[in-house]
């Protein structure tokens, strides 16, 4: 795999510590909240609100690769958080605004109706802040890699 | 006796939120302290497993799924932010305690909802 940071290159902070950690802590909890009540609800009853639930699914799975790639760190990890936070922003942002307009299409709530008011919010400020701390702990010449 | 448990563990985590807050306010990282606090709220979240796995005994599985998992997550979250907070020896310790310290009572809210909802 080619390696796009030179040796040379003051590398960018770590990512997993300071408020880093804070994030960390976050994105493992909600790993587990949205993976535990994903998992409940496809077994007992995936015929009431598949899509739903295959949200909820998605959700978990994208806070868990946060979570690892936030912990870890490094080039690799940093260019994939950015992406799972991007991801995890369109998300929150897609499916917020069509369980406002169309609640029809979510019959049973996921992690990010209603902009994750169920959750206080915290699934909209999570990506938000996860895009914030990747840029500023980058270093100037880290840039690109989130502006591709 | 549940509802004494949940109001224990909801004023306990609250404290423990609270003297979270402070030491990060006062840039302190986690210490001894958090450790006995947090180990209380542990020790009281044992004793809401216990009491709540004998509640739902011979239960419909599916129906006390859920509260089974909510019972173990209060469980867990304790153990894990100090994991955390010991690991981060800065003012950011702190700060996941007293996130934790606010994140336990919801779960026990929800875990009460939850068994008011079924009637288990």
């Amino acid at each position: 795999m080619p390696e796009p940071v030179s040796p040379t290159a003051p590398s960018p902070a770590p990512t997993g510590a300071g408020p880093g950690r804070l994030l960390v802590w976050l994105y493992g909890v909600f790993t587990v909240a949205a993976g535990a009540r994903s998992a409940v609800q496809i077994s007992t009853g995936f015929g009431d609100a598949p899509v739903a639930y295959l949200l909820s699914a998605l959700a978990a799975a994208v806070y868990a690769v946060m979570t690892v790639t936030l912990a870890r760190g490094g080039p690799t990890a940093r260019r994939i958080s950015w992406a799972g936070a991007v991801l995890e922003l369109t998300g929150v942002l897609a499916v917020g605004t069509v369980s406002f307009l169309a609640p029809d299409a979510f019959p049973d709530a996921t992690v990010w109706s209603h902009f994750g008011s169920g959750y206080v919010c915290i699934p909209l400020a999570l990506p938000i802040a996860g895009l914030l701390w990747l840029r500023r702990t980058g270093a100037p010449d880290a840039a690109p890699a989130g502006s591709r | 006796m549940r509802d004494g448990i949940s109001l224990t563990l909801i004023v306990l985590s609250l404290l423990v939120a609270g003297w979270g807050a402070l030491t990060c306010a006062l840039n302190r990282p986690a210490g001894r302290s958090h450790l006995v606090a947090g180990a209380a709220v542990e020790a009281v979240t044992l004793v809401q497993l216990a009491v709540g796995i004998a509640a739902v005994a011979g239960g419909d599985p599916d129906a006390k799924a859920m509260f089974l998992l909510y019972l173990l997550g209060c469980a867990l979250l304790p153990p894990a932010a100090g994991f955390l907070a010991l690991v981060e020896r800065t003012r950011w310790g702190s700060a996941v305690v007293a996130v934790a310290g606010l994140l336990l009572p919801v779960l026990v809210v929800r875990l009460q909802q939850i068994w008011d909802g079924a009637g288990a």
